[in-house]
C-alpha cells in the first residue's frame, strides 16, 4: 500500500459525505447573482446583428440610420474593430465578420444603447449589401477537390498544428497500430456500417451574457458566464490587442456550460463596445441569438468495420470519422483526435487504423461539448459491438467482458491503463440491471409497446491542463480556498471546499471560497475535460497540507514537540497526539505567524498531470494531434444498461430504467456524483431521442426551445440508478476521478442497442426519433 | 403600446372596434412570446383578465359553457367534463407544462388557431358550439366552421370569442385526446380526438377529429359513418384511419414528415378506440 493510500484512510469523513451545496441557499431563494443580474452605473445594453446569409461576402455596410437612432451609443461593424484574429489551436476568427460572413447567425454589428429595446431597433436600421455564396454545409461535399473554399485565407492564419491539404478541412488526425490491412484474414466475423449524429446545442439554461467596463487608466474589467476566467482574459485582451494585465474577468454564478463557455462566447465583443462608449456595457443574448449566434456539438459521419474471431476476440478495426466543425475551427483541431482516440472504446482491438477529420462547413461553430468527440465515436463502436456480437451468436455484456482492457494493458497508441476498471464496470451494471434475466426472458411490455435491453462500456480522461491553488489562513484561523476554478453548476465549489475542509479538519463554514477573479486568483485552465476534481483538487489538497505544515511548525515550536507527534482536532485546532489538553487553536498560531514568528501562512500549490509514459512512436502512426493524446490525462471508464420500450404505432422510444457503473476514484461528494451522473444521461437522451440542430441551406431552422426538443423531467427515466465504483487513484486527491464528460458518453449506443434488442431494428442515425425508429422496424420486416 | 383592462365584454369591443391594430391579451401563453419575437406589434394590448363574463364553466341544462378566459388547468380538473365534454378535459390536461396551463385560456388557444394544438381538434370531436361577440350581439359558430386555415378562424375582427358551448349530449358517450408529441409538453406531432358512444360493444355514436395533420382539424362525415353501427373491428377502424391518412394534409416540420404523420393516423385511431373502451 502506497503512503497516499494510508494517507486516504485517514481521511476527515468530509470526504464522501452528501454535504449541501455551498451556494444552495442563494440559488434556492433566487438570490444568486448571474452576470445579467449585474448592473453598473451609466451601464449600456447591447445587441448583436447576426447574418442572414450563412456564405456571402460583405459588399459594403451602411450604419448611419442605426447611429442616428436616439439611444444608440454605438455602432461597430468588422471594420471598426482591430484586426485581431482569436481562436484556440488556429486563429481564424474575428469578433464580428469582416470581409465575409461564414454562417447564418454570424454576428456582422454590434450596437451599444440606453436600452435593449433601442439596440434592437438600431440593428433593423442597419443596411448591408451581401453578395451571396454557395453555402457548404454538407461535409463531404466540403472535402471535395473543387469545392467552394470557406477560408480563402486559411494557411495564413497562426496555427498551432499541421494544416492538411483540403482547403475546407480543419485538421486530419491518423492513429495506426498493428497491421490492420492484413488482420482481416484472420477474422471470422466482420461487420461494417454508417453512423450519423447530429449537432446538438448545449442547452445550459443562462443564455451567454457579459457585462464589460474600461476604467480610466484602460484595464477592462469583464464579468461573465464562463467556464474559464483566464481563458475570457486571453481572447479580450487578444481581440483588443491589450496585454492580460490590462484585462480583468471576474465569474458570478453561471447557469451551465456544457463545453458551450469553455474559450470565449461574447466577452470580446462586450468589451470592443465599452471600449468604444467609455461606457459599461452588457450584452445578453436571448435563447434565439445563442442558438444561432453560439457554438454546439460536432455533428457527423462515422465509417466503422470491426473484425473478430469465432470465440469473440477482437482482432481489427478501420474507422473514419469525418465531423462537422462549422464556420470556425474553435476546439475542432482537439475534438475531433480525441474522438479517433476514443474509437478504440475500453477493449483490446490489435490491429487498428482510424482517421479523423474536422471540416468547416457554413454552419454554426462546433466546439467542446460534454464528452468532446467521444460520443460520436463511441456510439459508433458501442452500436457495432452488438452487432458483431449478434453474428457471433455472443450476449453482449460477454463479448465486452472478454475484450474489456485489463491492468498493463496499453490503450491506442500505447499510453498505459492505471486502473483497469472495465470489467468491474461491466459486471456491476450486468448485475444491477438484472441483465440475464431481462435479455433471455424479457419483460412484458405494456400493450403497444415492445421492451429491450441494451449495454455500452466506455472509456474517457480526466486531467487536463495545470492549475494552482491558494489557501490563505486568517487571524481567526479560519482559510480563504481561491484557485480560479468556476463552478458552472456541477458543484466543484463545494468539492473544494470539502477537500480543504478535509486537509485541514476545518468545518464547511470556516473556510471561504473565492469567486474566481483573475486579478486575485491563481493562474488556471477552465472547467473541462472532466479535470475540476482531479486537477485543480489536487492543488487545493496540497495548498491545503501546505498550511497544514507550517500550523504544525508553528505548533510544533510553542508546545516543543514534533511535528509527528501532533494531530488536527476537527474545527480548527492542532493538538498533540494522546495528550487532550495539549491543544492550540488556528487563531493563535495565525497570530504568532502575523505578530511573531514568519509572517501570515499561505499554502501554495500547482500541479500538472504528468504522464507515467510517453507514447511510444514506434509502436504506432500519429500525426495531427495538436495536444499529444498521453497528455491529456488519466483514463476512467464506465458502463450503462437502458431498458425502454419502443412504440409499435409511432416508433416512438420510451427509456424507462437505467444503470450507470462508473469508476469515480472516490467520491467526495456522493450526491454530486450522482446529480452529475444523472445530468449526463438525461442530457444525452435528448443526444439519442430528440435533439438535432437542423439547417436548411445554411439557416438553422429551429432555434428555439419549442422547435429543439431537450427531454424534460416527464421523459427521464423513472430511477436511474448511479453504481460507484471507488478504487481510489494514487495519483488524485483523495483518489478522486472525473465523472462529468463519461457518463454523458454512454448513452446513445446503450439506448440504441436497447431499441435493437426491442424491435430488431438497428438504428444508425441518432436522434433516434420515432420516424427514423418507425422506418427502422419497417426495414428489418421487409429483410425478414 | 397601451394597455388597458376593461371591466365588461361591451367596453372591450368598443375599444376593439375603435383601433384596427389593437389586439385582445387572454392569458398571454402565446400572444406574449410573439410579441417578444416581434412578430406583432400592436398598438394597444386588451387585457380581458377582469372581465366576469369570460369566465368560469357553467352548467347550462343540455350544454357546458366554458368563458373563455377560463385556463387549461381550470378546465383540467373540472369533472363536469365528461361524457363528450370530457374530451376538452383530455386534451386540456396534455397541454404544454403546468406553468403554461396555469396561464393559457381556452379562449386564447383557440383564436391563435394553430392547427398544432390541442384544444382546436378536441373542440370539433366534442361538437362545440363556439360564441363570438359583437357590439350588434352574438353569433355561433360551430367548431367545424370556426376554424378556417393555419393561424386563420372565422372571428371578425371586431368580434371577441366569448365562451365556448360544450353540448352535453350525447349521453353515455366516453371520448379520449390521444397526442403523440415528440417529448411530454411538446406539440402534438399527431393527436387524435375521439367520442364515441358504445352499447356492448357495439358503436351507436362516432366523432373523429385529427390534429396536426393539416391547416384545420381533420374531421371527415364518411368517417364518423364507418364508425357509427359498426362493432368497431380491427378492419373497420383500419378503413376509418385509411379515409383520415387520405384526406390528411400535414406539412413537413421539425415534428415529423408529412409522410410519417399520415402513416401512424390508422394505429393512433386504433390505439385512441383501444384506450376508450378500456376506461370505458
Amino acid at each position: 500500500m502506497s503512503a497516499n493510500m494510508a494517507d486516504n484512510m485517514q481521511v476527515n469523513p468530509i470526504i464522501g459525505a452528501s454535504v449541501p451545496r455551498i451556494e444552495g441557499p442563494e440559488k434556492a431563494s433566487g438570490r444568486a447573482i448571474y452576470t445579467d443580474d449585474i448592473t453598473r452605473p451609466g451601464m449600456l445594453h447591447a445587441a448583436l446583428l447576426g447574418s442572414h446569409y450563412a456564405h456571402a461576402r460583405i459588399l459594403s455596410v451602411d450604419t448611419s440610420a442605426a447611429r442616428a437612432l436616439p439611444g444608440v451609443k454605438a455602432v461597430l461593424v468588422g471594420t471598426d474593430l482591430p484586426h485581431n484574429y482569436i481562436g484556440m489551436f488556429i486563429k481564424d476568427q474575428l469578433p464580428l465578420a469582416r470581409d465575409k460572413v461564414r454562417y447564418s447567425g454570424e454576428p456582422v454589428a454590434a450596437v451599444a444603447a440606453i436600452d435593449v429595446q433601442t439596440a434592437r431597433r438600431a440593428l433593423r436600421l442597419i443596411e448591408i449589401e451581401y453578395e451571396e455564396l454557395e453555402p457548404v454545409t454538407d461535409i463531404e461535399e466540403a472535402l471535395k477537390p473543387g469545392a467552394t473554399v470557406i477560408h480563402e485565407q486559411r494557411d495564413e492564419y497562426p496555427t498551432m498544428y499541421e494544416l492538411p491539404r483540403e482547403p475546407n478541412a480543419i485538421c486530419f488526425t491518423e492513429f495506426m497500430e498493428g497491421d490492420p490491412s492484413s488482420a482481416w484474414d484472420q477474422c471470422d466475423v466482420i461487420v461494417e456500417d454508417e453512423y450519423q449524429v447530429p449537432a446538438q446545442y448545449h442547452m445550459y439554461m443562462e443564455p451567454s451574457s457579459t457585462v464589460a467596463e474600461m476604467d480610466g487608466n484602460g484595464k477592462v474589467t469583464v464579468w461573465t458566464s464562463t467556464q474559464g476566467v483566464a481563458r475570457s482574459q486571453m481572447y479580450t485582451a487578444l481581440a483588443m490587442g491589450l496585454p492580460m494585465s490590462k484585462v480583468r474577468v471576474i465569474a458570478p454564478r453561471i447557469g451551465g456550460g456544457f463545453g458551450g463557455k469553455c474559450e470565449f462566447t461574447n466577452q470580446p465583443i462586450t468589451a470592443l463596445l465599452a471600449q468604444a462608449t467609455g461606457r459599461p456595457v452588457k450584452l445578453t443574448f436571448s435563447r434565439e441569438d445563442d442558438m444561432t449566434m453560439m457554438k454546439r456539438r460536432h455533428g457527423g459521419r462515422i465509417y466503422m468495420k470491426t473484425g473478430a474471431t469465432k470465440d469473440g476476440t477482437l482482432v481489427a478495426r478501420d474507422c473514419r470519422i469525418v465531423l462537422d466543425g462549422g464556420a470556425y475551427a474553435d476546439e475542432s483541431p482537439e475534438v475531433s483526435p480525441v474522438a479517433a482516440f476514443f474509437s478504440q472504446g475500453p477493449y483490446r482491438i490489435p490491429n487498428m487504423r482510424v482517421e479523423a477529420w474536422s471540416v468547416y462547413t457554413n454552419l454554426s461553430r462546433a466546439s467542446a461539448f460534454r464528452g468532446f468527440g467521444n460520443p460520436q465515436a463511441t456510439f459508433a463502436s458501442e452500436s457495432q459491438l452488438d452487432d458483431l456480437a449478434e453474428q457471433l451468436g455472443m450476449d453482449p455484456v460477454e463479448l465486452r467482458l472478454a475484450n474489456a482492457l485489463e491492468q498493463d494493458d496499453k490503450f491506442f497508441c500505447g499510453k498505459t491503463i492505471e486502473k483497469a476498471t472495465m470489467k468491474a464496470c461491466l459486471e456491476k451494471v450486468r448485475d444491477a440491471s438484472d441483465w440475464a434475466g431481462k435479455r433471455l426472458h424479457g419483460t412484458p411490455a405494456r400493450p403497444g409497446k415492445k421492451r429491450g435491453i441494451g449495454v455500452a462500456g466506455m472509456s474517457h480522461i480526466s486531467g487536463l491542463a495545470g492549475a494552482g491553488a491558494n489557501v490563505l489562513l486568517n487571524e481567526d484561523g479560519s482559510v480563504t480556498l481561491n484557485c480560479g476554478a468556476v463552478d458552472i453548476g456541477q458543484g466543484s465549489d463545494t468539492i473544494f471546499t470539502q477537500i480543504v475542509a478535509a486537509a485541514l479538519a476545518l468545518d464547511m463554514d470556516q473556510v471561504n471560497f473565492a469567486a474566481p477573479d483573475t486579478d486575485s486568483s491563481p493562474y488556471q485552465f477552465q472547467t473541462s475535460a472532466s479535470r475540476n476534481t482531479y486537477v485543480i483538487g489536487n492543488a487545493v489538497k496540497k495548498a491545503g497540507d501546505d498550511v497544514r505544515e507550517q500550523i504544525y511548525r508553528h505548533a510544533g515550536e510553542i508546545l516543543e514537540c514534533n511535528s509527528a507527534d501532533l494531530e488536527l482536532r476537527q474545527g480548527g485546532v492542532v493538538g498533540v497526539k494522546g495528550v487532550p489538553d495539549a491543544a492550540l487553536p488556528f487563531a493563535a498560531i495565525a497570530g504568532r505567524a502575523l505578530w511573531q514568528e514568519g509572517g501570515p501562512i499561505m499554502g501554495t500549490h500547482n500541479w500538472l498531470y504528468t504522464p507515467q509514459d510517453r507514447m511510444d512512436p514506434k509502436r504506432m502512426l500519429l500525426r495531427g494531434f495538436a495536444l499529444m493524446p498521453d497528455a491529456i490525462g488519466i483514463f476512467t471508464f464506465g458502463a450503462q444498461v437502458a431498458e425502454v420500450e419502443v412504440d409499435e404505432v409511432t416508433g416512438q422510444v420510451e427509456v424507462l430504467e437505467y444503470w450507470a457503473a462508473h469508476d469515480v476514484g472516490k467520491a467526495i461528494n456522493k450526491a454530486s456524483v450522482e446529480g452529475q451522473i444523472e445530468g449526463g444521461i438525461v442530457q444525452m437522451l435528448g443526444y439519442a431521442l430528440t435533439e438535432e440542430m437542423l439547417w436548411d441551406n445554411g439557416r438553422m431552422i429551429n432555434p428555439t426551445m419549442m422547435d429543439y426538443k431537450i427531454p424534460g423531467m416527464a421523459d427521464a427515466p423513472y430511477k436511474i440508478h448511479s453504481l460507484l465504483i471507488e478504487e481510489a487513484e494514487e495519483s488524485a486527491p483523495y483518489g478522486a476521478k472525473g465523472v462529468g464528460e463519461i457518463c454523458a458518453v454512454g448513452p446513445a449506443p446503450a439506448i440504441a442497442n436497447a431499441i435493437k434488442n426491442a424491435v430488431g431494428a438497428r438504428v444508425n442515425q441518432i436522434p433516434a426519433t420515432p420516424e427514423r425508429v418507425l422506418k427502422a422496424m419497417q426495414s428489418a420486416d421487409d429483410a425478414d | 403600446m397601451k394597455y388597458v383592462e376593461p371591466t365588461s365584454l361591451s367596453e372591450a369591443l368598443e375599444i376593439l372596434a375603435g383601433d384596427d391594430e389593437a389586439r385582445c391579451l387572454a392569458g398571454g401563453a402565446t400572444l406574449v412570446a410573439m410579441l417578444n419575437a416581434d412578430l406583432v406589434e400592436p398598438s394597444t394590448l386588451i387585457g380581458l383578465r377582469r372581465i366576469d363574463e369570460l369566465a368560469g364553466i357553467t352548467a347550462t341544462g343540455d350544454q357546458l359553457r366554458i368563458g373563455a378566459m377560463t385556463t387549461h388547468a381550470q378546465i383540467a380538473v373540472d369533472g363536469r367534463l365528461t361524457g363528450n365534454a370530457a374530451v376538452v378535459r383530455d386534451a386540456a390536461r396534455q397541454i404544454a407544462h403546468p406553468a403554461i396551463r396555469n396561464m393559457g385560456t381556452i379562449g386564447g388557444a383557440i383564436c391563435h388557431a394553430d392547427p398544432n394544438a390541442d384544444f382546436p381538434g378536441a373542440l370539433v370531436a366534442a361538437n362545440a358550439v363556439l360564441v363570438a361577440a359583437g357590439q350588434s350581439g352574438t353569433r355561433q359558430i360551430p367548431a367545424d366552421e370556426f376554424f378556417l386555415d393555419y393561424l386563420e378562424t372565422s372571428l371578425e375582427e371586431d368580434e371577441i370569442l366569448s365562451a365556448v358551448m360544450l353540448p352535453v349530449e350525447p349521453s353515455g358517450a366516453g371520448a379520449r385526446h390521444l397526442k403523440f408529441s415528440r417529448t411530454h409538453g411538446d406539440y402534438a406531432t399527431v393527436s387524435i380526438s375521439l367520442v364515441l358512444v358504445l352499447d356492448a360493444g357495439a358503436c351507436s355514436y362516432a366523432r373523429v377529429a385529427v390534429g396536426s395533420v393539416g391547416p384545420t382539424p381533420l374531421h371527415l362525415t364518411e368517417v364518423d359513418e364507418i364508425l357509427t353501427g359498426s362493432d368497431l373491428a380491427g378492419e373497420t377502424i383500419r378503413q376509418a384511419g385509411r379515409k383520415l391518412m387520405e384526406a390528411a394534409d400535414p406539412v413537413d416540420d421539425v415534428r415529423g414528415s408529412a409522410e410519417y404523420r399520415r402513416m401512424i393516423i390508422p394505429g393512433l385511431l386504433q390505439r385512441a378506440v383501444d384506450e376508450l373502451r378500456e376506461v370505458g
